[in-house]
């Protein structure tokens, strides 16, 4: 894995300017992804795991700022990237795929632009080509008849349709990066299927897939590394079998325990008690402690380093080693 | 399934209401208090030529219900009689004189104002927050608050009084155009600036604008391609009842200008109780109206794929 590390991404700091101040939505979040790895992002919404990808290609409102860390892609530092560079890797070496496409694509312009564009854009093709490209990763994705499809609209798709366009859309130029916001889940059942098994694929043929989901249930799917954050923080990190073995963080435990797993119904579900804490007012040492069930007053009231757990694993609990 | 039909029923639609219109205005003026004879003080042989001429039209002591078949007679055949005021002058004669007159005013007043909203709304959505923003904000609300007679005048005394660089009345060539053009113009523009702008900024937020971005567009590209289509198209269901309103006529700067269009006549007609004029002016005006909505939603269909794909269906 280390080998043909694509992404480093080290200690990213992004802030809010609020009407309340500054507020650190992602408070040093660190990962690597490889070619051919998939690495998961997992955590409840207001975690910052969707804020900290965006972050990345420089998508953020402008209310938002990197304040620390880097994310190395390919030898260059992505954080502080000039627009003129940071554009001509948006959406050729890195893609992305978004939670619903109905939103995710203009209203008024025909697959055929919005599939095609970009690939002229970025210097790929000539626009003949662009298209013969375009069909052929519509195909790809399972849409029949692309080359009648290519001429309509995204509202003359159906829901399942449109999410796998999108995904052509992201795949026809090859990134060697795929970023996927939630993209499952907008969509019923039998689609989130297909769209994992889609992504797989893109992964199978060597591209690195960052998946962002609040769903561990998808993101045990396919993905190599679990990444769980929890208030802006990575609360814990390391190998998916492992981590779904055994979680070490209480807080990936929770979300781990309130997974529906269908193949088990005797397995009872769990609920974590309380809501997502709040970044803005983010409670002093482990984020986690005002909902844990293990919660020390002594020790939780002092912030928590990732510790190493086991080879390759981190997690930032201080009771982590009980569990592994 | 199509187009074609979409503007039938539509059409269809149409007739109803006007029949309703002229209905509900035929009966509000009958009740109308006062008649022309009244109002004008004619003098006696005068008032006697147009009893006459009435009588002589639509029968002595006709019931109510077969002066309006005959009024719509006359309307649909587009002979819709003489006017009571101005005598010797028939209705639809009138309203094809002068419309043409409030319509061209109405038609360049729009051209101006959209001239002035897209560039302006677009700016400030795209500075949004900043001094530029602020600033155009303030003079679109400055200038929203000025009356057009306050905007006409003014420009009056100042091109025509001060400078003579504009004649002051009349309606005899382009130079007569420019200053009610102006005065009608502030209005409508600041309304469609405001909308503009704030359009332009919840485009802005769309997921779809992020993912043009996402996928390396140029912020020009992205802006023109993704934003200013999907922000503008919408602007057409505010340019059009302001166009409909202002080619109905505006009395105030019509007057002041000294304009020979609709909106004097119209409200002549009602001073006056002129019976026939003001009932042609006001199924006219409903034409006019209903046309204009029509026609916006054909052109917004057009527009949108999303409408001309459905509009059929509906």
């Amino acid at each position: 894995m280390t080998a043909d590390v694509l992404l480093d991404v080290q200690e990213l700091q992004v802030q809010f300017r609020t009407e309340r101040g500054m507020v650190r939505a992602v408070d040093g979040l660190s990962y690597s992804v490889a070619r051919g790895e998939a690495v998961a992002v997992v955590g409840e919404s207001g975690s910052g795991k969707s804020v900290g990808a965006r972050s990345l290609l420089g998508l953020l409102p402008k209310t938002a700022s990197i304040t620390g860390g880097q994310a190395i892609f390919d030898g260059n530092d992505l954080v502080g990237m000039p627009e003129r560079a940071m554009r001509a890797i948006r959406g050729r070496r890195i893609g992305m795929v978004f939670q619903n496409a109905m939103e995710a694509m203009s209203p008024t312009i025909t697959l055929e632009r919005q599939l095609t564009e970009h690939l002229i854009w970025h210097g790929v093709c000539s626009k003949a080509e662009a298209r013969e490209r375009a069909i052929r990763a519509l195909g790809e994705v399972g849409i029949p008849e692309p080359e009648r499809r290519i001429r309509m609209y995204p509202f003359q798709l159906s829901g399942g349709m449109r999410q796998r366009a999108m995904i052509a859309m992201a795949t026809a130029i090859e990134p060697d990066l795929l970023i996927a916001d939630e993209p499952t889940t907008a969509v019923d059942v039998t689609v989130q299927r297909q769209i994992l098994e889609l992504l797989k694929a893109q992964k199978e043929r060597g591209t690195g897939i960052i998946m962002i989901t609040h769903d561990l249930g998808v993101a045990r799917f396919f993905c190599d590394t679990a990444v769980v954050m929890y208030a802006g923080q990575v609360v814990e990190r390391g190998p998916m079998a492992e981590f779904i073995e055994c979680p070490a963080h209480p807080y990936a435990r929770g979300l781990l325990g309130s997974t529906i797993d269908v193949g088990d119904r005797h397995r009872k579900l769990s609920v974590i008690p309380g809501s997502p804490v709040d970044v803005a007012n983010r409670p002093s040492g482990c984020p986690f402690r005002t909902r844990c069930a293990l919660a020390d007053a002594d020790r939780c009231t002092h912030a928590q380093s990732l510790e190493s757990v086991s080879p390759g694993r981190v997690a930032a609990c201080w009771r982590s080693h009980d569990h592994v | 399934m199509n187009l074609a039909v979409f503007a039938v029923r539509r059409v269809a639609r149409l007739v109803l209401s006007l029949i309703a219109v002229s209905i509900i205005a035929f009966g509000l003026l009958q009740l109308a208090p006062g008649s022309f004879a009244d109002i004008s003080n004619l003098a006696a042989e005068e008032s006697s030529t147009v009893t006459a001429e009435m009588q002589q039209r639509y029968g002595d002591e006709v019931p109510v219900w077969q002066q309006y078949l005959g009024f719509m007679k006359g309307a649909l055949t587009w002979d819709m009689g003489p006017s009571y005021k101005y005598t010797g002058q028939n209705v639809e004669d009138i309203i094809a004189t002068s419309f043409p007159v409030s319509a061209t005013l109405a038609v360049v007043a729009v051209i101006i104002a959209l001239c002035i909203a897209i560039p302006v709304g677009v700016f400030s959505a795209l500075r949004q927050n900043t001094p530029w923003d602020y600033g155009s904000m303030f003079a679109v609300t400055i200038w929203h608050s000025l009356p057009p007679y306050l905007v006409g005048t003014f420009l009056m005394l100042l091109l025509s009084g001060t400078w003579h660089v504009l004649p002051s009345r009349g309606w005899s060539g382009p130079e007569n155009m420019i200053m009610p053009v102006i005065a009608l113009a502030l209005g409508p523009a600041a309304v469609m600036t405001r909308y503009v702008r704030s359009s332009v900024l919840e485009t802005l937020r769309e997921e779809y604008v992020t993912a043009a971005f996402a996928k390396g567009g140029a912020r020009r590209l992205v802006i023109r391609r993704y934003v200013l289509r999907n922000s503008l198209i919408p602007l057409v269901t505010v340019a059009g009842p302001v166009l409909a309103n202002l080619m109905t006529g505006t009395v105030f700067i019509e007057w002041i200008f000294g304009i020979p269009g609709l909106g004097q006549y119209f409200t002549d007609a009602a001073a006056s109780r002129d019976m026939p004029l003001l009932m042609g002016t006001t199924l006219f005006f409903a034409v006019i109206l209903m046309v204009t909505n029509l026609v916006v939603d054909l052109l917004y269909g057009f527009l949108d794929p999303r409408i001309r794909a459905t509009a059929g269906a509906r």
